[in-house]
């Protein structure tokens, strides 16, 4: 493959890849670094101006920028709401991270069950599981809201959490279904003859196996939970366990949120996705390309 | 595959139970309610069998939003899975900065709809949008585009929105759907000398095709359902430009405070989604479905 | 043993409070649209300084799904007991027995007397069936907001009627600029509706009559011809649209625009010279049109009936609400001072404070006369379900998928069809 692929074409697919990918992050980047000021003014840029990281130091120490101080200025023109981003941060990310933790331990054996055994009810269970998803989240709120109350968890993490891993789930077996049917079954048979019991099976052969997919997978239910707006708001409480989500929905709406401050919490909220990027995804895509999973 | 006489309740009902948790009493509820008179400042939900559903579809809004969604999804879920699988084939690749690349990739993921369209409200406004700018200063166009001001632009460039946020799931899976191929016969085909056409026709579309009907599912389902974005972005305009139907059913029930009309709303997005799942499952049989006989 | 650790706990406790604690406090359940949290949670805190045995608990949602979440609460039995309300939807919550008039909690007269501070607009949108449903949290106008730099420049007078801000755009067009007028539009908000009704005002008119008959689909209606006047600059390329504020305060702040039609709290972030870069040339002009009328209206703290029907709930519910909007003003003096909110309680207009604050981003005088003038709208148990209806039909009409009269007969029907569903009711 690598022959006919010459190296302008490669650099020009990467470009294009990264200015679409990345090219609104970079920008979020920028107006993080300009006062609006800077921004709205033509001639004037970053390069011209140099950066500027008071809006940073605003939501993280609640140090007003500069130019709230000058004799003109009102100095409670400045949303609150934008400190909350730290700790919205620490919320989602726990949320996100238990909806990924359980979306794997319940869904892999599920969908290991799925892949490669036939069994009594094994239909039924699988459109359940697949068709589940097919009523839009909207008309379901009032009922999952009554349902949510009920059980006392409205204004709790748990109650986030259970509805983000519940609305995860289906795709998630689905997923690691496609993964394990994918793997030879003459390993499978081999495990066999070993006199692996199917908890072995699954334990030391599947998911060793399928790990990076799995990684993949629960990146999916990470991703789904960090970034979802309806349920999170309506059963998130007090400020201090609210997700990221919410508090950015808010700070897209306030007339008192600058451009700039409005972009530096957008590229702060993108902070977790670059440690997974580092941490997980590294291990998921190395573990892709080496070929874990060749027979 | 093996055989197993009783229902392996140990194995599935873990998952199950979630699901079944938070879809039979909420599903049934919004059945109930849509076949039913629920007007939060009427008193009494008397039974009126289809009549919410007649009412909706006879309302003014139907035709334009369903067309509206309908194009909406036909373009941005195909684009989703052709896009994200050239990326992911490209991405397999090994050269200078291909792990920066493959990282940036991966970043809109975890912006919320609402945030997304900020940025790209940014790229594409009339008056300080970046694309403009950049446009203008290249003297590729002498006054600015009214990208998501213009209805006929507008739906466009909400999809484009809409492709960004859901593309790195797409190249997540299709990598790992990717690296599933067997090494050895990839090489053999090679020796074989096959165009890369030819390779990727009868080499990597099979091993993948159950993956692209399961990203196209998804992404059909997402694509139909999603308005945060779009209404974030346009507000549903200009004029009914970028009207969706799922945002009727929060419209109806949230907004008219009609939970019957928002409900039957729902189902009726339920059974084109189920259309649009069996179109896609018809068009491309794979394995993915009858392994579950 | 376990009986006398309490008592020595309470003990305690009583003994660091200024006064005895209540046998059982009280939290009140406090629901509200997320803008300035950190300034609500502080008058809470104060509140609660000032009256031991009553914690309050602050939720909030976004301000686009403010309506859906109450109504999501109150639909799942949760807890609450006071929220702040639209003068759009509280007729609606009235009739729904979600809230409770305040002459039901509070002392007898306290009411009464409040309402004489109130402005008239601002009364009449916490008012339903003749209860006093609520008392302002902020109230404001809707104003028509120019760019006084770009006007000298160009050596435009300050528009004073629809067909002269016409005009002034077509001027500056053909100057360069590319859309004079920047136009606040989402279907799904109400500011789209709000902002009709400003013009439509501006020209004087009535939108209903006094039996709720709608005026508006007669062609000589002022409505009408707003309409008329609104797809006119759309046809001719003079309106640029913006699904919200947030935008439209950098946008104005390229000096690509000159007009815009918003809540006039916008101006203070307009003008707002810590971050702006054209800060200090926006200023309000009377809303143009015969009269120079515009809408105004007051967003309120509203005690819901579940809370009143409690009577130690309700006498909490009552001692927060007064604190919050009753004399001597302080919280919504530090909403105007602070945020420049404005406000519905009329002394405050001549508060030096106010008047200090205020003149850093706006003309206060012009203000003032701009409040004198400001009539409520027409709000009714159906008006929100009928302005979600109306909202689209507008937005066609306005880019001319459809033509105005056909709207606005329209737009009538269903007023119609639905004034007579609740009249059998």
């Amino acid at each position: 493959m690598t022959g006919r692929f010459n190296g302008l074409a490669t650099f020009v697919f990467a470009a294009l890849i990264l200015l679409f990918s990345g090219g609104p992050v970079l920008l979020s980047l920028y107006g993080s670094l300009v006062p609006d000021r800077v921004l709205l003014t033509e001639g004037q840029s970053l390069f011209t101006e140099g950066p500027n990281f008071e809006t940073y130091r605003y939501v993280f120490t609640g140090q007003l920028p500069d130019s709230y101080n000058m004799e003109s200025a009102n100095r409670a023109m400045i949303s609150d709401a934008a400190r909350q981003v730290p700790q919205a941060l620490v919320n989602s990310s726990v949320n996100a991270l238990a909806s990924m933790v359980l979306n794997l331990i319940l869904g892999a054996p599920a969908a290991f069950i799925f892949a490669r055994y036939a069994f009594p009810g094994k239909k039924v269970s699988f459109l359940y599981l697949i068709l589940s998803p097919l009523v839009p989240a909207v008309a379901l709120v009032t009922p999952i809201y009554i349902l949510m109350q009920a059980m006392n968890l409205v204004g709790t993490p748990i109650g986030i959490i259970l509805v983000h891993t519940a609305r995860a789930l289906p795709f998630t077996v689905l997923i690691l279904s496609v993964f394990f049917r994918k793997i030879p079954a003459e390993i499978f048979e081999a495990a066999l003859l070993d006199h692996c019991n199917r908890f072995q099976t699954f334990w030391r052969v599947a998911v060793p196996l399928a790990l990076p997919s799995i990684g993949a997978t629960g990146l999916f239910a990470f991703m789904l939970s960090y970034s979802e707006f309806m349920f999170a708001m309506l059963l998130s409480g007090s400020s201090s366990t609210r997700p990221v989500s919410v508090v950015m929905a808010a700070l897209a709406r306030n007339t008192d949120v600058s451009w700039s401050l409005l972009n530096t919490a957008i590229f702060i909220a993108i902070v977790p996705t670059l440690i997974l990027v580092v941490l997980v995804w590294r291990f998921v895509v190395e573990g892709l390309l080496s070929g874990a999973v060749k027979g | 595959m093996w055989t197993i006489n009783r229902y392996p309740g140990f194995w599935l009902l873990p998952a199950l139970l979630p699901v079944i948790l938070m879809t039979v009493y909420p599903i049934g509820h919004a059945l109930w309610t849509s076949l039913h008179e629920v007007m939060i400042l009427f008193p009494g939900e008397p039974f009126v069998g289809l009549r919410n559903y007649e009412r909706v579809m006879s309302g003014s809004y139907f035709g334009v939003a369903l067309r509206n969604s309908l194009v909406f999804t036909l373009i941005a879920a195909p684009s989703v899975v052709i896009i994200g699988t050239l990326m992911a084939l490209f991405l397999q690749r090994r050269f200078l900065g291909s792990q920066v690349v493959r990282s940036v990739v991966l970043l809109p993921w975890v912006l919320p709809g609402a945030i997304s369209a900020v940025l790209w409200v940014w790229v594409f406004h009339p008056s300080f949008g970046f694309l403009n700018g950049l446009m203008l200063d290249l003297g590729l166009i002498s006054s600015p585009i009214g990208w998501l001001t213009n209805p006929r632009t507008a739906l466009g460039a909400v999809i484009v929105a809409h492709v960004w946020t859901q593309i790195p799931f797409a190249v997540v899976l299709m990598m790992a759907a990717l690296s599933a191929i067997n090494g050895e016969v990839l090489e053999a085909a090679v020796i074989d000398a096959r165009s890369p056409f030819q390779r990727f026709r009868y080499i990597v579309w099979p091993e993948i095709k159950s993956m692209v009907v399961v990203l196209l599912v998804y992404n059909a389902l997402t694509a139909f359902t999603s308005y945060d974005i779009v209404y974030a972005m346009t507000g549903g305009g200009p004029g009914t430009a970028t009207t969706l139907l799922s945002f009727q059913i929060w419209r109806e029930s949230f907004s008219m405070y009609d939970f019957g009309a928002g409900s039957a709303v729902a189902f009726i997005v339920v059974l084109i989604s189920a259309l649009l799942i069996v179109a896609i499952t018809k068009a491309l049989p794979s394995d993915l479905f009858a392994g579950s006989e | 043993m376990h009986v006398r650790k309490l008592l020595a706990a309470t003990a305690l406790a009583g003994s660091l409070a200024v006064q005895p604690a209540l046998a059982q406090d009280i939290t009140l359940e406090f629901v509200v649209w997320n803008y300035s949290l950190e300034t609500v949670q502080d008058n809470v805190a104060q509140f609660e300084a000032e009256n031991p045995g009553i914690k309050v608990n602050v939720t909030d949602y976004a301000w686009p799904d403010y309506n859906d979440s109450l109504i999501l609460r109150i639909r799942g039995n949760t807890p609450t007991d006071v929220v702040y309300g639209g003068q759009d939807w509280l007729p609606a919550w009235g009739a729904a027995g979600f809230i409770a008039p305040l002459d039901a909690i509070a002392p007898e007269g306290a009411i009464e007397e409040l309402s004489q501070d109130i402005a008239g607009f601002a009364l009449s949108d916490v008012t339903y069936n003749d209860e006093v449903y609520g008392l302002p949290y902020y109230s404001d106008t809707i104003s028509f907001i120019y760019n006084k730099q770009i006007l000298e420049d160009n050596g435009i007078a300050v528009p004073t009627t629809w067909e002269e801000v016409t005009a002034a755009a077509e001027q500056l067009k053909a100057g360069g600029m590319d859309k004079p007028i920047i136009y606040e539009y989402d279907q799904e908000l109400p500011n789209f509706y709000d902002a009709f009704v400003a013009q439509a005002y501006g020209r004087g008119a009535e939108m209903f009559d006094d039996n709720r008959e709608p005026l508006f689909a007669d062609p000589g209606n002022g409505a009408f011809q707003q309409l008329e006047w609104l797809a006119d600059a759309w046809s001719k390329d003079l309106v640029q649209p913006d699904p919200h504020e947030s935008t439209i305060i950098p946008a104005m702040n390229t000096g690509n625009h000159a007009f815009t039609i918003v809540y006039t709290y916008v101006l203070a972030a307009l003008n707002d010279a810590a971050t702006q870069p054209l800060a200090g040339q926006f200023a309000i002009a009377p809303m143009p049109g015969e009269t120079h009328e515009t809408l105004g209206f007051a967003k309120s703290y509203v005690v819901t009936a579940s809370a009143a029907a409690d009577p130690a709930r309700a006498e909490a519910a009552w001692k927060f609400v007064e604190f919050m909007a009753g004399k001597p003003y302080t919280v919504a003096k530090r909403w105007a001072v602070e945020k420049g909110l404005g406000f519905g309680q009329l002394p405050l207009f001549e508060d030096p404070d106010v008047i200090d604050a205020w003149g850093k981003w706006a003309d206060v005088a012009a203000l003032g006369e701009q409040a004198a003038i400001a009539r409520a709208g027409d709000y009714t148990e159906y008006s929100s379900i009928w302005a979600a209806y109306f909202r689209p039909l507008l937005a066609q009409a306005m880019v001319g998928e459809t033509p105005v009269a056909d709207v606005m007969e329209d737009g009538a029907r269903r007023w119609s069809e639905l004034k007579e569903q609740f009249a059998n009711r």
